[in-house]
């Protein structure tokens, strides 16, 4: 029989003759100045009040409760497991700080307490991990969830939706009536989320006809583009040439000479008349 | 010049074309002026025959003259009265000449436009005259690369076709449509098209068509992954199981509600006849098939 069972044995033993154990209680505080002492009682006591907790809640009839025991479970293993590092560390340390430095003291570790000490922190992280939490039968139904659909698809949280039947669960009045309007709100969900659906495929089937709409009208705006560059460019031609020649028609070289042969032609016919007057 | 009487104005213009002793050229270019304004005024005045015959000749005129837009344009005004006056072949005869002379022009869209407005004016009364314009026109498109806008013409040609019951007929068209969709890579269009056909093959009742069909165009890379192609492999498998609930529910669904409401229509007519028998089919030539080996 090795060390660890003895411990564990002897453990069990002082822990149901706790309360007539006055000395413990009062020497709590004996392995203060051992610190590996003081961490690894600490520990302990956490993986007691944990195994206590996990039997009240495989008793406990409020599945509520449950689940809150559960969760606080959880929480201390994972702090506990981030604890039993330190712990090994400190064990190591202890070996090497003191067998070097306090060769010849008292309060250095010998051999055996050495060895029980590694027993024990090596022993620590499976029992940390056998405390029952309630999760382990969960691990198994999220490993059957697996994608099918050819695409993505928006899936809910369904871990634990067929398995109410399971003796896990005991159901009573209450459970039954929440179970009920969770399954009629879900239903109500549903029904909005295909509303939605149709919506979305009406949208994409416009939108794309929209698309194909604008694809085919591209080139006939290419068309009317150059044909309206086309017809500016005339415009402008021809106003250029407009105004040449309204310039030509009211340069003022052009209007003197009008007059002066005006002016010639009256006197003339002024000479005419008075010639014929006489 | 409006006011005159448009009576004197053809007669003038008739005196004008008309080659006789004193005249040896007919002077064309007035005369065409002549009988535009008479055809106008026997437009105003409703007096359609007379107006249809001064169209037409104006349109002569100006072939003559050399313009063959006018001229075009000057034979579809003569061609809508016609169809006011109901005179069909007429009808036919003035699109088809119009859309030749457009033609001349070089510009291939507007004839297309006259042989369609010649078709949808001839779909009630000679559908399968009308059925014919359609396909020139769509030809012409063709030829030009203008399939984006024979999409209209393929939905109007479908539709004659599956009121006249001529259901191969309507799913080669459709066909055809789907090969000028994806020559512009309207995708959308193409896999709509294939999905119609196929829905047309499956309302003559004739399965294995529509399974040669979906063979066919699931080699379309495009059309196999899209959701018409998932549909129609549904509705496949559907009626492979008899399944008359199923081919109710995917008729409803939304890839069908967007297909051209003619469509539609025979869709939510569907499962046509026994599905049974479609599968006593099969197992015929299944069975047809294992003699035949036996025999060899």
């Amino acid at each position: 029989m090795s060390v660890i069972d003895i411990l564990t044995r002897v453990d069990a033993i002082c822990k149901k003759y706790e309360k007539y154990d006055v000395e413990r209680l009062n020497g709590d505080n004996v392995a203060g100045d051992d610190a590996f002492a003081r961490l690894y009682a600490s520990v302990d006591l956490d993986v007691e009040s944990a195994l206590q907790k996990a039997e009240t809640a495989s008793q406990e009839k409020n599945r509520a409760a449950v689940v809150a025991l559960n969760a606080e479970i959880r929480r201390t293993k994972a702090r506990l497991l981030e604890e039993v590092p330190k712990l090994q560390r400190l064990a190591l340390k202890k070996n090497i700080a003191f067998c070097e430095i306090f060769l010849y003291q008292v309060k250095g570790l010998s051999k055996e307490e050495l060895s029980t000490r590694n027993d024990l922190v090596l022993a620590l992280p499976d029992r940390i991990q056998s405390i029952p939490d309630g999760s382990t039968n969960g691990a198994k139904a999220t490993g059957s969830w697996t994608a099918s659909a050819s695409r993505t698809e928006i899936r809910f949280d369904s871990t634990s939706d067929g398995r109410f039947e399971s003796e896990y669960f005991q159901q009573t009045e209450e459970s039954n009536q929440f179970r009920q309007e969770y399954e009629m709100r879900k239903m109500k969900q549903d029904q909005g989320l295909d509303i939605i659906s149709e919506g979305l495929d009406t949208l994409q089937n416009m939108a794309h006809d929209m698309n194909e709409e604008l694809d085919r009208q591209v080139p006939l705006m290419d068309e009317i583009d150059s044909k309206v560059d086309k017809a500016t460019s005339d415009l402008k031609n021809t106003n250029v040439r407009l105004k040449e020649t309204v310039n030509q028609l009211r340069s003022s070289r052009n209007f003197c000479i009008d007059i002066i042969l005006l002016c010639i032609i009256l006197g003339i016919a002024a000479y005419l008349y008075n010639v014929l007057k006489k | 010049m409006a006011t005159q009487d448009p009576d004197k104005l053809m007669a003038k213009a008739d005196n004008l074309t008309k080659l006789s002793f004193t005249r040896w050229n007919a002077d064309w270019r007035n005369a065409t002026v002549l009988y535009e304004q008479a055809a106008v005024g026997y437009r105003f005045k409703k007096e359609n025959e007379k107006a249809k015959e001064a169209f037409e000749k104006a349109s002569k005129g100006q072939e003559m003259i050399s313009s063959p837009w006018d001229a075009a344009k000057h034979m579809e005004s003569a061609a809508a009265l016609a169809k006011e006056l109901g005179h069909w072949n007429e009808v036919s005869d003035f699109y088809r000449k119009a859309s030749e002379l457009y033609r001349e022009c070089g510009r291939s869209q507007p004839a297309s436009d006259a042989l369609g407005k010649g078709a949808s004016a001839l779909e009630d009364t000679n559908p399968d005259e009308a059925v014919q314009l359609y396909i020139e026109a769509c030809e012409i498109l063709e030829e030009d690369g203008k399939e984006q806008m024979a999409f209209d013409l393929y939905r109007a040609v479908t539709s004659i076709n599956v009121k006249l019951e001529r259901y191969t007929d309507a799913a080669t068209f459709l066909l055809r449509w789907g090969v000028a969709a994806d020559k512009c890579n309207a995708v959308n269009s193409q896999c709509k098209a294939y999905l119609s056909a196929i829905i047309v093959y499956l309302y003559m009742h004739d399965f294995q068509q529509a399974q040669k069909c979906y063979n066919d165009c699931s080699q379309v890379g495009s059309f196999l992954s899209s959701d018409q192609g998932r549909c129609t492999s549904k509705l496949l498998s559907a009626y492979e199981e008899s399944d008359v609930e199923e081919i109710k529910r995917l008729a409803q669904s939304s890839p069908i509600t967007h297909l051209d409401h003619v469509i539609i229509r025979i869709a939510r007519k569907l499962p046509t006849g026994d599905l049974k028998e479609l599968k006593k089919e099969e197992d015929k030539a299944e069975e047809q098939t294992l003699d035949e080996n036996d025999l060899t």
